[in-house]
């Protein structure tokens, strides 16, 4: 007997090192098996599944030249103000490379969570599917989890993390409703980013404002010449290379030469500091690309998968769906991110705190989107309280949670939206209560919640269905 | 037209919208029986693409104008009709259709 038990240990422990622990194939396995389950031709099943691995590699490639420069900037920029640059033990890199598998499965279980509770409660109505977000989520919720219980295992990690993530994707466009229906009435799609908790604020202080009367954003007419800037890969190096210029010119003439000598010798801090910066879009651009790859063969097999299970389920998609409501709105809204950010960057090195990195991407999706809801309750002033909120809560979230992350991966939080903030800390908040098995806390909270939630809503859905009046925009998420 | 039909949808960074919208784009396809293959890329790296078609939102094909014969904006993600009509409309003008 003992024979069979040593055998079935080491094929689990070869498993675990030589697949679970190697994301490229775990992900390439997950994609082939959801080609297959939708009967795909062969050739789609086996270019899908290499395009999948492939585009993970490519990733890791790109988080390696982004924290390369982002480690550069940050230096440059804490010498030129006086500040030490902010510490961190471990890089998103090592912990990809250590905790990607368990990523990747939290992804494919909570998904299918997810799809569950959609199946089993109709008050849930929408199905979570912006895959990027699905998977950086996945990400940030295992990230704090093994900062709140370092000692957890791949399972627990695995089981726990699914059971927040599907809670999240379930409840998240649901409480986002009421605020969708005044953008897109027709109620056909959800809202699914990681930017929720942030509209929903502006939409909530929008109301100071007043009503919307005759202030819609799309009165207003902006300049073309800022158009360049919604190009993230464009306004992500001019950026990042302006403010490296400004901080090399404030900056000790030493620091800034011994990191140029330590690129090329004889490299000036001036172009150094440019090619940092177009660098650092660079490894933003890489990084994308490969999340793009993956994301193209399981994304639609996911929506695949679900079309069969759940039929005539709304989807929920990315923030982008809800632009076209209010273009100049989102122009508005990346505009006012972006100084408030700025401006927050300029206070917070002054004062020595944190030294903070400009997220582009984020300041475009998250400040666009807040500002679009900002717009449909209060007109042009709600746009840019929605851009400006972004920048705060972007600004105070990137310098908080890097120190939450530093014994994980801090380059999350200068990835990072609202809500992976809120989520972060939630889980880190409930570490008092961590020790071994209490970490099963946390999701079974989160399931319970969620659980509660749709049964109410769905009895009061039933009952405002027996008065006969149709579901009013007023009701809350 | 006798080659398959290469079409781009694109968005900010090419992976949330972009690719919701490559599944609609397949289905209007589909729907008018034109053999395609449909990409989603972002904005920046669909300046070095070639294409017959191109599909995005005002904010972003306002830019890509000459980046293929046919450039359609969209409002609605999820609008497969919509779509549909408004490409057969196009391609028929280009002489694309069969």
């Amino acid at each position: 007997m003992d024979l069979v038990t040593d055998s079935v240990t080491n094929a689990l422990v070869f498993l675990a090192d030589n697949l679970f622990g190697q994301v490229p194939l775990l992900i390439g396995l997950i994609t082939l098996a959801g080609l297959l389950l939708q009967r795909k031709p062969v050739e789609d099943v086996v270019g899908g599944a290499l395009r999948a691995a492939v585009g993970v590699v490519i990733l890791f490639i790109g988080v390696e030249v982004f924290t390369g420069g982002l480690e550069g900037f940050q230096a440059v920029l804490a010498d030129a103000v006086g500040a030490a640059p902010p510490a961190a033990d471990r890089s998103l890199g090592d912990f990809l490379g250590s905790h990607g598998g368990t990523i990747a499965l939290v992804l494919t279980l909570a998904f299918l969570a997810h799809v569950v509770l959609v199946r089993l409660f109709t008050a849930a109505r929408y199905l979570y599917l912006t895959g990027h977000l699905m998977f950086w989520i996945s990400t940030i919720v295992v990230a704090a989890l093994v900062t709140a219980a370092p000692g957890a295992g791949r399972p627990t990690l695995v089981l726990c993390g699914a059971g927040v993530v599907a809670a999240y994707w379930t409840l998240q466009p649901v409480w986002m409703r009421p605020l969708m229906l005044r953008v897109m009435p027709e109620d056909r799609f959800g809202f699914a980013h990681t930017s929720s908790l942030i509209c929903l604020l502006t939409g909530w202080a929008g109301r100071a404002f007043g009503r919307l009367e005759a202030r819609s954003t799309e009165q207003l007419v902006l300049p073309r010449r800022l158009s360049f800037f919604k190009d993230v890969n464009v306004s992500t190096a001019l950026v990042v290379s302006v403010l490296l210029l400004g901080a090399v010119a404030a900056a000790g003439p030493d620091t800034a030469a011994d990191r140029a000598a330590e690129m090329d010798p004889g490299l000036s801090p001036w172009v150094w500091a440019l090619l940092v910066g177009l660098r650092f879009a660079g490894g933003i651009a890489i990084l994308l690309f490969g999340v793009r790859m993956f994301l193209a063969e399981i994304v639609p097999a996911f929506k695949g998968l679900s079309d069969r299970v759940i039929p005539g389920t709304r989807p929920a998609l990315d923030a982008p769906t809800v632009f076209p409501a209010a273009p100049a709105a989102v122009m508005l809204g990346f505009v006012a991110a972006t100084a408030v950010f700025l401006l927050l960057l300029g206070l917070f090195a002054a004062a020595g705190w944190f030294t903070l990195i400009p997220p582009m991407i984020m300041l475009f999706f998250v400040g666009g989107s807040a500002a679009v809801f900002g717009n449909a309750v209060a007109g042009w002033p709600g746009a840019v309280l929605g851009g400006a909120l972004t920048g705060v809560v972007l600004a105070v979230g990137q310098a908080l949670t890097w120190g939450l992350l530093a014994g994980t991966a801090p380059e999350l939080a200068t990835l990072a939206d609202p809500d992976w903030y809120a989520i972060a800390w939630l889980i880190a908040g409930m570490r008092p209560l961590i020790g071994g098995a209490a970490i099963w806390a946390i999701p079974v909270v989160a399931l319970v919640t969620t659980v509660a939630v749709l049964l109410a809503l769905g009895r009061r859905e039933r009952r405002t269905a027996g008065e006969r009046t149709p579901a009013t925009e007023s009701e809350q998420g | 037209m006798d080659r398959t039909l290469e079409v781009l949808t694109v968005c900010g960074v090419g992976m949330g919208s972009s690719l919701m919208l490559k599944v609609t784009a397949e289905d209007a396809l589909r729907a008018l029986d034109l053999p395609a293959r449909v990409e989603a890329t972002d904005v920046s790296s669909a300046r070095g693409m070639r294409a017959d078609v191109v599909i995005g939102q005002e904010l972003h094909t306002a830019e890509l104008g000459d980046l293929a014969p046919i450039v359609v904006t969209i409002t609605d993600f999820l609008d497969v009709d919509g779509l549909a009509s408004a490409l057969h409309e196009r391609l028929a003008a280009h002489g694309l259709l069969p």
